[in-house]
């Protein structure tokens, strides 16, 4: 059958409400217990998700709520309320971000439905979006793709390994409007802090 | 016998370890003649998943050699840790592969230690490892299609790839294995299968301009191939036949090959082995199981049939820590075919062969002390 029609007759695939996901998603305590952090994510009890890597070595002491991990929007620009280009620079990732981010565009997510769309050149883009820890060749592209970008605009740190490091390496030496934690971020999450750093609803 | 790669100082065959490095014919720098000039591509460009750079001798359109630079290497640091650490960088070397990391790892843990997994374990590891080929195969797929402008495949694959993730998601917890497998532990509760119409991805092959840009392009016939590339050339070389750990002998599982050894003939090898995958998933049973891992000391080796082919670890355990491992990641294979591969042809052919081989750079970089 030809390709078009066949993408007609399935109808439309994006969803409202995504499923829910345990991990990762937001953690709380169910138990009384002593943790062992790899990433030293639990200190006086507090749960710092910025720091998680989902690595259930907590459970059965923490569990997921299957609450979608809460962005940080330290700033949104709304002059990207009605268009959001963005381009995406791994700097050092395990290729699960890469992943996840590219599923922001499939059907059931549909990027587009909020004026969200990805470009080719930092010369065209709104929002730098950076995942991985920091390697040493990719500093000098990293500067290189801000510096080329027009302003405004804003910078996205995508996944644990952005926002700190996680467990593998040190973050990239950049400041983050945007901090999206996970391991990887689900698109769920990636998603809604993108719709709010747009000032979109 | 057959070359695998080389393994630390060694070199991995299908019978074992053999004197390193192991004797296969390294890709040569091309040198160019009047007018040719070097294009660079990369590191961070669009069309790109990954920051890879490729330096392409060129006179302009046929490409007369490539050289891939690396710029995302990391160092990860495991000598001397716990292997609850270890295990927790190993899941991260490759995420889209960490089951086979994971299990590559776990296995050659177990092997080192003395111990056999339970049944219910082997099995949640070949439904994981199924999953996570599926999942693949069809990124793989998908990304061909994108190469090409073809945008309704491109969307309904990226759709499919979402339901496999769910489904991996709602059987073992986490939509890329991250915490589904441990130390003595399987935590992978229940079997959900995706729904995956593969009679709609055949028709794909319906679309004479779509295979026109994948047949003739980047033929490797090498003998020490590994995975789809070496299935698409016609040789039988499967880890899932030749490993005696996971019992996939027992799930009737018969190897996929082709012929041409081109881009296409790696793409048909992948569509097909969806549905040789979602057979064996039909077989399995999954629910969390733990067993006793012994404290003793000792050097092991695993491997799994990965989905870029056979994926090695080699360790050496002392008092409960790491202190050797080496890593034979499938990407490090599939780029030097790759590399083989691409002289001859033309600029176009480019993203259509690099996407063909299911190349991660995550895991093709990383380098492990």
């Amino acid at each position: 059958m030809n390709w078009f029609l066949r993408g007609i007759r399935r109808g439309i695939l994006t969803e409202k409400e995504f499923p829910q996901v345990q991990w990762p998603s937001e953690l709380h305590r169910s138990k009384e217990g002593e943790v062992k952090c790899p990433t030293d994510a639990l200190k006086e009890d507090r749960w710092d998700p910025n720091r998680c890597i989902f690595c259930r070595a907590c459970e059965p002491i923490l569990s997921p709520t299957g609450r979608s991990v809460q962005a940080q929007v330290k700033r949104s620009e709304p002059s990207f309320r009605r268009s959001f280009y963005l381009y995406p620079i791994d700097v050092g990732t395990c290729g699960g971000c890469n992943l996840e981010f590219r599923l922001i565009a499939s059907p059931q997510h549909d990027m587009t439905r909020f004026g969200i769309f990805l470009t080719n050149t930092p010369r065209h883009a709104d929002a730098l979006v950076v995942m991985g820890v920091m390697t040493p060749k990719m500093e000098e592209v990293l500067r290189r793709a801000y510096d080329a970008m027009p302003e405004p605009k804003l910078v996205i740190l995508l996944g644990v390994c952005a926002v700190s490091g996680g467990i593998l390496g040190m973050p990239p030496d950049i400041r983050g409007d945007v901090v999206i934690p996970g391991c990887p971020p689900t698109p769920e999450s990636i998603l809604r802090a993108l719709v709010e750093a747009k000032s979109g609803e | 016998m057959r070359i695998i790669g080389d393994l630390g100082p060694h070199c991995l065959t299908s019978e074992g370890l053999a004197e390193g490095p192991c004797k296969y014919s390294r890709p040569t720098i091309g040198e160019g003649g009047y007018g040719s000039f070097n294009f660079l591509y990369g590191p961070s460009a669009g069309g790109l998943l990954e920051s890879v750079a490729f330096d392409i001798l060129t006179y302009g359109e046929s490409i007369e050699d490539v050289r891939a630079l690396s710029y995302k290497t990391r160092h990860i640091k495991v000598g001397g840790l716990p292997l609850r650490d270890v295990l927790f960088k190993v899941e991260r070397i490759n995420v889209p592969f960490a089951a086979s990391h994971t299990i590559a790892f776990l296995t050659a843990v177990e092997n080192a230690l003395g111990v056999s997994p339970p049944e219910e374990v082997v099995e949640s590891r070949i439904a994981q490892l199924e999953l996570e080929r599926i999942r693949n195969n069809l990124l793989v797929i998908q990304r061909l299609a994108e190469a090409a402008s073809f945008l309704v495949p491109t969307y309904r694959l990226l759709y499919y790839v979402e339901e496999v993730n769910r489904a991996i998601s709602r059987s073992c917890g986490h939509r890329y294995f991250l915490g589904a497998n441990y130390l003595g532990e399987s935590r992978c509760q229940e079997l959900h299968l995706p729904r995956i119409d593969v009679e709609e991805l055949r028709d794909l092959l319906s679309n004479r301009i779509f295979i026109d840009r994948l047949q003739g392009n980047g033929v490797v016939k090498e003998d020490w191939a590994i995975g789809p590339a070496a299935r698409a050339a016609g040789f039988s070389y499967d880890a899932r036949l030749e490993v005696p750990e996971l019992k996939y002998r027992d799930h009737g599982f018969k190897i996929v090959t082709e012929s041409k050894g081109d881009a296409f003939s790696r793409m048909l090898v992948r569509l097909e082995e969806i549905e040789v995958s979602l057979k064996i998933l039909e077989g399995v049973e999954v629910k969390p199981r733990r067993f006793e891992l012994p404290s003793r000391e000792g050097r092991g080796i695993g491997r799994v049939e990965s989905p870029s082919g056979d994926l090695a670890y080699m360790v050496q355990v002392e008092q409960g820590s790491i202190k050797e491992l080496h890593l034979l990641p499938p990407s490090r294979i599939n780029i030097l075919l790759f590399l083989r591969s691409m002289p001859e042809n033309i600029f176009t052919d480019f993203p259509f062969n690099w996407e063909s081989f299911g190349i991660w750079i995550s895991e093709a970089e990383v380098s492990i002390s």
